[in-house]
């Protein structure tokens, strides 16, 4: 049995390294304060750099006037659109937007010039005297603004200034609701919410004028990215290039992809010939935005009497901001995991994803999904009372049954749905407990799945999915070198698991060299929960590669066929003989002799039926596997002062094969928490374009007063995909903490609330209106 | 970080007079003890002092001195100080209750009870960038000609978010004022103006040096609202003393923070002398509350839901007290 296949798992306990908890690898550094990150670069001659952003929401930039910005003492270099004639975007097909505005401007705070001088004060001093002339256009907010048959464009291709329309239907729906016994419509709407990732925005580059080379660090999860886009908007090539990505404070999706400051950067530093520090405030990080679009949703189901889902459907209109960034992909999602979740027959989607004069939004934690799923895991929750029916056994007569293909064409291989909901069922004392909380106590449910990976990358070269290199050495320590992006999630932890498990040798062995272009293979990047499965691929590869060199080596000197060397606690040796065997250290040795350093590579590629549907669009929701999520919330509702608390989450998460369980429950625990922001307080807010909320005072990310107890269970479905079965777990169970907590204040209140977040003011204004009404139906009715 | 302080001169006298001294009434000079709200401000280009005169460092102003007759407390002394003394937190448990309520632990820690009582005013089109508030034409509060909040009028609307002035009106407080005049001892309430761009009526150069109590006359209670347990504002901010005789009323009084360019008392209260606080009282109550506050937009909490909570905060905490 080689390592890495699925039945290894059987025996996980006994010392398995993949599969056992353990700190993660670079948590030292971060707890004790050593990490660097990208604003830690504290260079004596770097020069600060600063963008001066448009006050206008949108109009005709006329003319940008920098000649009393440049005379100014200290002042190195001033860029404007007129230095970069070339759009960037993570979309080949949807590159509309210049680092630095040209011609036009079309949100308030887009950059529109920068400078680098000798201090930050000097530059703020410049931007002053820059003045801009522009002409104003009609500005647009809101979708309906932006839809309005005589509106402006925002982008002269886009008629209606509509980004993309998506329609799609497997099935049948209308054949399918008449089956239905019940059928029911609801509107929601979801607010505009993003990351607050801990560390603000920075970039520091460094142009060498002599080479024409440039060396960038900057804070993405998409370093390969970055890389493609500074040579393009540089017009550089790439070998010129050199992308390092340092420790990253969080990115939960607003750094997937390139961002104007990490271009802007590099032109500052390529004009002023020298080396550039680019530090954003937190403002700035916020109108740099690339989080989860503001979302009007209309949900239809049909279910029969005994529960059984019959058919769907959902339009979905997401405000994407100014620029398409991923806006394609995320309206698209919307659609595509409608399915992959329960068996649904019939399914019709309609997304529009519309431009408005606001920050672009982006890839966020649940790219696409976590509105849509909200929506129907409430109405599915309201249908299921309606019929008197219990969510769980709701849940369970829509099982999937494993392996499938759904109807927008998604392999499906694992599925650990049901053993998620009978955990959480268990676990919650729903049976005895549902039904039976005090008032203003209530509990909900709700259910949630997430891919493992775009199957599909957006930028397709014909290459592998994922490549890791192996280095071992004369003193014997094993570098893995890889391009995954380890932004806190543990990727760096995961591929070391991987490779100590395979090769029989003790973690501390290994040293994980990551994120630099120089140095490291390509990785896509960090995004799509795609690394434990792709990157932990790769490594399973490279590591069996690495493990057999050594296993060949220990043969000859053993004198044994390779194949009857086991490989255990760094000892290698014939098996079921007495011998003591060999040292890592001496097989190492041996394995060395006329070869000298062993470089090894394993790669990884998502096989052609794994890459979807193949209808338009239908790459997006591909995937190697799904994670599953359930979930249980209990709240308690203070009617007065509308303040909902989450008294407790039990959360069970199917993640495949847990290689670091101890890291599953974290980032399980994030998403829950995450997912916590969002329902119950986060939001963006603008008037006029201008962002009200660009602070962590008015942008109310909970604090850790707010955090329940999230009693996580793993649930171990083993997909034949994943690296010892795993799939992903970074971002599954976000989205159904959401319709768990408002199936739970409905339980609590009798409210069913369709507007997110559930902030106090809403509920207030909501329960006030709701005590109204019930009285004016108490007195109709006794006038009856 | 793209914000930068502004240049200042810093003077960290040892007492009182000298720092009045050093302030000597100047414009360009402020008083600054904790800096949770001071410096957060300046960093966003609200003001632009010259001389900042750190009044840390002045230890008559950091002991509480709890005498049979009431308390004084010093204007340096630290939130958490105040949170965590034991004889403030049995003569005068809401005090306490508001003290640790405050911010976070980190700003507790430095922030002072002179600071909150002083705590300049707040609002979403004011406490922003300056880049923020440039684009957005400035406001009445500083730099600007109109109120965003209520452009029709003329008048800033900006609220006062300070913890501590509610239960201390409710407990009839006096403050003791420093100031390059003159020394003075005045209620408490006649510390605040009510104009939100000017709502201290402190001269230049004035210093708040102390906070004068009497034994509590009743007991009170604190409680407030905001959208999370740590970090918030209060969005109400409800102080409520009330004493019995029997079941009935014999002194009520409510003061309210956060919702308004001051804290008040409510008035009207005295008007429950002598009643049964039942349903019905309670109710009454919360609309007297509800009908005095008068939250604005100056957050991005909608005020509808901010004047109701007011009441209702009004009403469950004297509901509580009567049990008692």
């Amino acid at each position: 049995m080689r390592p890495g296949s699925a039945a290894m798992t059987d025996d996980r306990k006994k010392n398995r390294v993949a599969g056992r908890s353990m700190p993660l690898v670079d948590g030292i550094e971060k707890a004790t304060g050593r990490a660097q990150y990208s604003a830690d670069f504290y260079e004596p001659d770097a020069l600060a750099g600063f963008i001066l952003r448009s006050p206008y929401a949108h109009g005709d930039l006329l003319n940008v006037d920098i000649s009393r910005a440049l005379a100014l003492d200290g002042v190195r270099a001033v860029v404007t659109g007129e230095d970069c004639a070339f759009t960037y975007g993570v979309l080949p097909i949807a590159r509309n937007e210049f680092p630095l505005a040209r011609d036009r401007v079309r949100y308030r705070g887009e950059p529109v010039a920068a400078i680098a001088a000798v201090d930050l004060e000097t530059a703020k001093k410049a931007a002053d005297l820059i003045s801009l002339k522009v002409k104003e256009l009609p500005a647009y907010f809101s979708a309906k603004e932006a839809r309005a048959g005589d509106a402006v464009l925002l982008h002269s291709d886009k008629p209606g200034n509509l980004e993309r329309e998506v329609h799609q239907e497997f099935g049948n729906v209308e054949d399918g609701f008449a089956k239905a016994d019940l059928v029911r419509e609801e509107n929601f709407r979801c607010a505009e919410v993003c990351q607050v990732h801990m560390e603000p925005h920075a970039s520091i580059a460094e142009y060498d004028a002599e080479r024409d080379a440039l060396t960038m660090r900057t804070c993405s999860q998409v370093p390969y990215y970055v890389h493609l886009m500074l040579a393009r908007c540089l017009e550089m090539d790439k070998s010129r290039i050199r992308v390092i990505k340092p420790f990253v404070g969080g990115g939960f999706g607003a750094r997937t992809e390139t961002l104007n400051f990490e271009l802007i950067c590099g032109l500052l530093a390529r004009a002023a010939k020298g080396k550039v520090a680019l530090h954003l405030t937190r403002e700035e990080t916020f109108i740099t935005h690339r989080g989860r679009p503001y979302t009007d949703i209309r949900m239809k189901i049909g279910m029969t009497r005994d529960g059984r889902i019959v058919a769907t459907e959902c339009d979905a209109m997401q405000l994407g901001g100014a620029y398409a960034g991923y806006g394609i992909v995320t309206i698209l999602y919307g659609g595509a995991l409608l399915q992959g979740l329960y068996d649904i027959p019939n399914v019709k989607y309609s997304g529009a994803r519309v431009y408005a004069n606001l920050p672009p939004c982006g890839a966020m934690r649940g790219h696409g999904t976590v509105d849509v799923r909200h929506a129907f895991e409430c109405l599915l929750d309201q249908m299921t009372k309606e019929l008197g029916l219990d969510p769980f056994d709701v849940r369970r007569a829509n099982l999937l049954k494993v392996p499938t293909t759904t109807g927008n064409g998604i392999k499906i291989m694992s599925y650990g749905l049901d053993a998620c909901i009978d955990t959480v069922e268990r676990a919650s004392g729903w049976k005895k407990r549902a039904g039976k909380l005090p008032k203003g106590r209530g509990l909900g449910m709700a259910c949630s799945h997430y891919i493992s990976g775009a199957a599909k990358t957006v930028n397709w070269t014909g290459e592998p999915h994922a490549v890791i290199n192996l280095k071992l050495d004369f003193d014997g320590g094993v570098s893995i070198l890889t391009g995954a992006a380890d932004i806190g999630q543990g990727s760096s932890t995961v591929v070391t698991q991987v490779v100590a498990e395979v090769c029989g040798i003790d973690v501390e062995r290994i040293r994980v060299i990551a994120n630099d272009s120089a140095v490291t293979p390509k990785d896509n990047g960090s995004y799509s929960s795609r690394v434990t499965l792709m990157v932990g691929n790769a490594a399973l590869e490279a590591a069996n590669k690495l493990r057999d060199l050594l296993v060949t080596a220990a043969a000859e000197k053993l004198e044994a066929r390779p194949r009857d060397i086991e490989v255990g606690h760094e000892v290698f040796r014939v098996a079921g003989g007495q011998d003591p065997g060999l040292p890592f250290s001496e097989v190492v040795a041996a394995a060395l002799v006329d070869t000298g350093t062993i470089t090894v590579k394993g790669t990884f590629t998502c096989p052609p039926e794994f890459q979807g549907g193949k209808h338009h669009g239908g790459a997006v929701g591909s995937t190697m596997g799904f994670s599953y999520a359930a979930q249980v919330v209990e709240v308690s509702v203070d009617a007065a002062t509308g303040v909902v608390t989450v008294e407790k989450v039990w959360v069970a998460h199917d993640c495949g094969y847990a290689l670091n369980p101890l890291a599953v429950e974290g980032q399980v625990q994030g998403s829950v928490w995450m997912g916590m922001g969002q329902a119950l307080c986060e939001e963006t807010n603008y008037r006029n374009g201008m962002p009200m909320h660009a602070n962590m005072l008015d942008y109310r990310v909970p604090s850790i007063v707010e955090s329940p107890p999230i009693e996580v269970h793993i649930v171990e479905s083993v997909d034949p995909n994943g690296p010892f079965g795993a799939k992903e777990a970074g971002e599954g169970s976000l989205s159904s903490f959401i319709p768990a907590m408002v199936n739970a204040i409905e339980d609590a209140t009798g409210l069913r609330y369709t507007e997110l977040p559930v902030s106090p003011d809403r509920l207030v204004e909501a329960l006030a209106k709701k005590q109204h009404k019930d009285r004016i139906d108490k007195a109709r009715g006794r006038a009856a | 970080m793209s914000e930068v302080l502004p240049r200042f001169a810093l003077e960290r006298p040892a007492t009182a007079a000298a720092a009045v001294a050093l302030h000597g009434g100047s414009e360009n000079a402020r008083y600054i003890a904790g800096g949770t709200d001071l410096l957060v401000n300046i960093r966003r280009g609200l003001g632009e002092p010259e001389v900042l005169i750190d009044v840390s460092a002045i230890e008559g102003l950091k002991t509480i001195d709890a005498e049979a007759k009431g308390a004084a407390i010093g204007a340096g002394v630290t939130l958490a100080q105040l949170a965590e003394d034991e004889t403030i937190a049995k003569a005068f448990p809401a005090l306490s209750t508001a003290a640790e309520s405050i911010a976070a632990p980190g700003h507790r820690e430095t922030g002072t009870v002179g600071g909150n009582l002083c705590l300049d005013t707040r609002c979403v089109f004011y406490n922003q960038s300056q880049w923020w508030r440039s684009s957005n034409d400035f406001c009445l509060k500083y730099e600007g000609t109109i109120c965003h909040v209520a452009p029709k009028g003329t008048v800033c609307h900006a609220a006062f978010s300070g913890d501590l002035a509610a239960v201390l009106l409710v407990l009839g407080a006096d403050i003791e004022i420093t100031g390059p005049k003159e020394k003075r001892r005045i209620p408490l309430a006649e510390l605040y103006s009510g104009v939100g761009d000017d709502h201290l009526t402190l001269a230049p150069g004035d210093l708040v040096t102390t906070v004068h109590l009497k034994p509590a006359a009743l007991p009170v209670t604190y409680e407030k609202m905001r959208v999370r347990g740590s970090i918030d504002f209060p969005l109400a901010g409800v102080a409520v003393g009330l004493s019995m005789k029997g079941n009935r009323v014999e002194t009520l009084s409510v003061g309210v923070t956060g919702t308004n360019t001051r804290p008040f008392l409510v008035e009207g209260t005295e008007a429950f002398a002598g009643e049964k606080l039942d349903d019905d009282a309670l109710d009454r109550l919360a609309e007297l509350v509800q009908k005095q506050v008068s939250p604005m937009r100056t957050t991005l909490i909608r005020p509808f839901a901010r004047r109701r909570i007011a009441g209702a905060l009004a009403r469950r905490q004297a509901a509580a007290l009567a049990q008692v």
